[in-house]
């Protein structure tokens, strides 16, 4: 008898403390605070191009125009969770004429949300000239980005010296976007 | 996301390996018979409770812990979890594997006085994840691609597989003499679901451009495999519910497999003992959906001014392009090729010493089959893995305490710990057997800081040998 009880105690022992294992605290709901900031770099517009680039039959090309239509900065992901986006261009030119690069952004409807123009100073001396732009989309930009469809790129040859084909130089142009994400539980 | 935590909740409650090394060999059990075919068998039948006759479930972190990220402790949780993945390896995984044995039974039969042949069958339900940390994926969506630049990040480091199956099995076992037992299995498997993705390569790097300031360059093969999910995702309650139960019962995606096992006794003490456990494949067929990314594309930006085509081509053709290779390469392609998964294989073996010999006082069982008291062994065990075979070793300590009752611990080094003591009871209360198993003992004052946890337990009626 005492041994059955022994026996059937001891099994109820062994069987509870399957069971009734402890926790430190531990809070899932912490889940909802999750957040992550990533920063990511994307190549944008290049360009690199001799002086006599410019010259067509002799006549010099003072405006090069052209767009492009983009859905990128309009879909969920980006609307969601870009908190700041700065585009950043990296020029070099020998030629000596200056030059300006203007970046229009429009809506659906054609409407010109925000523009920039990234100046490229002359060469004097053949030497190249390297200068930096950089270009902050935050707030009212940010916006305007994100309703943008279509970019107008307008490359401009400023007034100066009359190029030929024996101007020498070569302009060239490199550029980034760096976008900041801010992505939290929520808008996942 | 809720759902997601709950899930961490309730794998962490249940969580464990495969690994069953309080099980295996423990021949009080009838379930022993399911991890060596050729378990030397005590009794002479066994009907299993129905879906109570074996019930396991184990999980297990390989690197951090639940607690590791989910800790109450004040520090902020994004802080957590960026620890926790700067921590862990993109060898480290998550698995889960839990079993339910709806139907299982034996009995021996022979020609001899002494029945030496033994039939057992039954059918069971497994589920069984593993997903190794996709810890790239992880470092590319905490920091992005700007302070990585150059960094080569590895597209295999998805690698997940989850199946839900029913098994069909019959097995024959036969004493062959006092020495050597042997014993096989047969069984059918009916996928009920099925998603892997485990033969991923490629990699996603950004390095100084040519042209521009960088060059980022997508190389990338990736696919996930399903079957038996297309119907659940668009079906109704009712009708996904019908289609379960038509998958579980050898309705599913069918395929074949076994188990082979033996024992041998060298002498009265020492034993040894062998299994290959589920070797065995599943034809996907029915209700099958795959999705892949495929392709390679080095991006440096667009020249809208000048475009490389020369003129004719505007800048929005030239964008219009840059914009069809991105979308060859990542909107996933679904195709309904058939597929086989292999089963994940695993091999026991066992030497065992037995020890002390019962007194005869209280003893009415067989004669001439002197009964040790105790025994102790080393175990061998390894499972095949997506990335890499696993294995554990364990040491063990067996003992009938007093008629009826026997208990076996285990101390088990594996890919989860260094320190995982285990305890396994049997109990036989009349003809009904009551077993219960459970093991890293040590972990229980924190279960969530636990790297694994196992536990097996079921309810049998017994017919003892005469």
């Amino acid at each position: 008898m005492i041994k059955q009880f022994v026996k059937y105690l001891f099994l109820a022992i062994i069987i509870n403390s399957f069971y009734l294992s402890c926790t430190e605290p531990v809070d899932f709901d912490q889940i909802n605070d999750f957040k992550t900031t990533p920063v990511v770099e994307s190549s944008l517009i290049f360009f690199d191009e001799p002086a006599t680039r410019f010259l067509d039959n002799g006549n010099e090309i003072a405006t090069i125009q052209d767009f492009i239509q983009v859905d990128f900065f309009k879909s969920e992901f980006i609307t969601d969770n870009l908190a700041k986006a700065e585009f950043v261009f990296e020029t070099n030119n020998a030629i000596n004429r200056g030059f300006q690069v203007r970046v229009a952004f429009l809506n659906n409807s054609g409407q010109t949300q925000h523009t920039f123009t990234v100046s490229i100073p002359p060469s004097t001396n053949s030497a190249p000239v390297t200068s930096r732009f950089t270009e902050l989309f935050e707030g009212p930009s940010l916006v305007a980005l994100k309703n943008t469809t279509k970019i107008v790129f307008t490359l401009n040859m400023l007034p100066g010296a009359a190029i030929t084909n024996n101007t020498s130089g070569r302009i060239s142009l490199k550029s980034k976007a760096v976008l900041y994400f801010n992505l939290e539980s929520s808008s996942l | 996301m809720r759902h997601l935590s709950m899930t961490f909740v309730f794998i962490t409650c249940f969580s464990f390996g495969q690994n069953k090394q309080l099980l295996y060999g423990f021949s009080e059990v009838p379930q022993s018979l399911l991890l060596n075919p050729g378990v030397k068998i005590k009794n002479s039948g066994f009907v299993g409770v129905p879906f109570l006759s074996h019930i396991h479930a184990s999980a297990g972190t390989s690197g951090i812990t639940v607690y590791d990220v989910f800790a109450d402790n004040g520090v902020d949780f994004n802080t957590k979890l960026q620890n926790a993945v700067y921590k862990s390896k993109a060898r480290n995984f998550v698995s889960i594997n839990q079993q339910l044995e709806l139907l299982s039974g034996g009995f021996a039969f022979g020609s001899s006085f002494e029945k030496n042949e033994y039939i057992s069958f039954g059918i069971y339900q497994e589920l069984d994840v593993i997903g190794y940390v996709p810890k790239d994926y992880a470092i590319l969506g905490l920091e992005g691609n700007q302070n990585n630049i150059n960094r080569v990040f590895d597209a295999g480091h998805l690698n997940a597989s989850g199946e839900v199956i029913s098994v069909f099995h019959l097995g024959y076992n036969k004493k062959v003499n006092n020495l050597f037992t042997y014993g096989v299995r047969g069984k059918i498997y009916s996928s009920i679901i099925n998603v892997n993705s485990t033969k991923n390569q490629g990699s996603f790097v950004t390095v100084q451009g040519q042209n521009n300031i960088y060059t980022h360059i997508f190389d990338l093969d990736l696919e996930v495999k399903t079957s038996g999910l297309a119907n659940i995702k668009d079906g109704e309650a009712d009708a996904i519910y019908k289609d379960l139960k038509k998958r579980m019962l050898l309705g599913g995606d069918l395929g074949l497999g076994f188990d082979v096992g033996f024992t041998y006794q060298f002498d009265k003490q020492w034993t040894f003992d062998a299994s290959i456990l589920d070797v065995g494949f599943i034809r996907h067929t029915k209700d099958v959906e795959n999705y892949s990314v495929r392709g390679r594309y080095a991006f440096e930006g667009i020249n809208p001014f000048f475009s490389e085509a020369g003129a004719g081509q505007t800048a929005d053709d030239y964008w219009s392009k840059v914009e069809d290779e991105f979308s060859a390469i990542f909107e996933a392609d679904t195709t309904k090729t058939k597929f086989t998964t292999w089963r994940p294989v695993k091999w026991n073996a066992s030497l065992n010493y037995a020890f002390g010999e019962k007194k005869e006082k209280d003893c009415n069982c067989i004669k001439g089959e002197s009964e040790y008291q105790n025994a102790v062994g080393a175990q061998l065990y390894a499972i095949n893995r997506p990335k890499q075979p696993q294995a554990a070793l364990t040491l063990y300590y067996f003992r009938h305490i007093f008629k009826g009752l026997s208990a076996k611990t285990t101390y088990t080094i594996d890919s989860f710990s260094l320190y995982n003591l285990g305890l396994g009871l049997s109990a036989n209360l009349g003809n009904i057997n009551f077993y219960v198993m459970a093991d890293n003992f040590l972990q229980y004052k924190n279960v969530y800081n636990a790297q694994s946890v196992s536990l097996q337990l079921g309810f049998n009626y017994i017919f003892k040998k005469k």
